[in-house]
């Protein structure tokens, strides 16, 4: 249990180290735990990406979180998580004394910019992943909810919070219809 | 006089409102520390997000840990990172507690499934304005585009889903190309 906590530890520390946002971080954690390590699979990696994005806060520390309590119980989420933070911490201790000398260094801007086009390639392969769990779930009104969901977060500026407790009110009530209907069928 | 447990407070009013990752929770921030509290002027946002790109760890942590440090050095970065985590750190081990346990359950089931459609829909809302910012980082033009960041990302989205690479070596070599290619040519 300890040595994979502090394997998750390591882990998340040098995730956190070298991605540059919370999005950047969930492609990095799904190649490790699942197509490495083979710790969880695809699926349940999905379900953790759900439940992360409902939480608040960094996803970056919800998911860390949840995979480390999946994988080695509180003791993991603990472990994976002070790995996610101490990086960034230490980091942004560090650059506000050297402040002046990043904003403006052009060498870094043009390092930074390049490796957006790798943050976008990773990302639309984890949209991809997700995506193809909803075609795997079968049914048009899924894709609905895929499209709503877009649409709510593009176009309003009501805050995700509510999104969440909608999908969630939406599937209670969801279940509950599939449930009357086979009993009827009974 | 700012006291710690002002910064913290505060940081935590945040971390309990942020939902949605890094993009929904900035004007969040803004909104806390600009408009209500005057802890920073406009200026000292827009250099703090600028110092947030470029800095690698999720921008959330990043921000907090950045203005606590301005703001109460050492000791108000340890209370704003920790205000900011904290609820959604109890939030995500409530919720992976009660998928653990509950999973079988449909109604649970159910919920995950419809949350997996909204965290498509939120990394593709993300997904694409990353896109427009990489592709078109000046104008939405065909003059405007950066080709070579297109030609990187159809690169790297090739080799990451045919060899699964680690996306890690994918973006520091990205961003290995980008400063070489711009030292030539600037």
């Amino acid at each position: 249990m300890l040595k994979k906590a502090l394997l998750l530890f390591a882990n998340t520390f040098s995730i956190s180290l070298t991605a540059n946002s919370g999005y950047a971080m969930l492609g990095v954690i799904k190649n490790r735990f699942v197509d490495k390590y083979g710790w969880f699979t695809k699926e349940e990696m999905e379900d953790y990406i759900a439940l992360a994005q409902s939480c608040p806060g960094p996803i970056a520390c919800s998911s860390s979180m949840i995979i480390g309590y999946r994988a080695a119980g509180f003791l993991g989420a603990f472990f994976s998580v002070l790995g996610v933070l101490i990086p960034p911490f230490v980091m942004m201790v560090i650059v506000t004394y050297f402040y002046t000398f990043i904003s403006t260094n052009t060498y870094v801007r043009y390092f930074i910019d390049g490796m957006q086009a790798g943050v976008c390639a990773m990302l639309t392969d984890v949209v991809l992943g997700l995506f193809d769990g909803v075609v795997r779930m079968k049914g048009v009104f899924y894709y609905v909810m895929v499209i709503l969901s877009f649409l709510f977060v593009r176009f309003t500026k009501y805050s995700i919070f509510y999104l969440a407790i909608i999908c969630i009110v939406v599937g209670i009530v969801k279940s509950l219809l599939v449930k009357r209907k086979a009993d009827e069928q009974k | 006089m700012i006291t710690i447990l002002d910064i913290f407070l505060n940081f935590l009013k945040i971390g309990l409102f942020a939902f949605g990752g890094a993009y929904a929770v900035v004007p969040l921030i803004e909104e806390q520390m600009v408009t209500n509290t005057g802890w920073m002027n406009f200026t000292e946002f827009t250099d703090l997000l600028a110092i947030d790109e470029l800095t690698p760890g999720p921008i959330i942590i990043n921000s907090s840990t950045y203005i606590g440090m301005k703001l109460g050095g050492v000791p108000g970065a340890l209370a704003a990172t920790l205000g900011c985590i904290i609820p959604g750190a109890i939030v995500s081990l409530l919720l992976i507690h009660l998928y653990t346990k509950y999973k079988e359950i449909p109604v649970v089931t159910e919920i995950v499934r419809t949350l997996k459609c909204m965290s498509v829909a939120l990394i593709l809302s993300v997904l694409l304005k990353m896109f427009m910012n990489t592709l078109f980082p000046e104008s939405i033009s065909l003059q405007g585009m950066d080709i070579l960041s297109a030609a990187m990302m159809v690169a790297c989205f090739y080799v990451i889903r045919k060899y699964k690479t680690n996306p890690l070596y994918v973006m520091l070599v990205c961003g290995t190309i980008n400063l070489i290619v711009c030292l030539i040519s600037k």
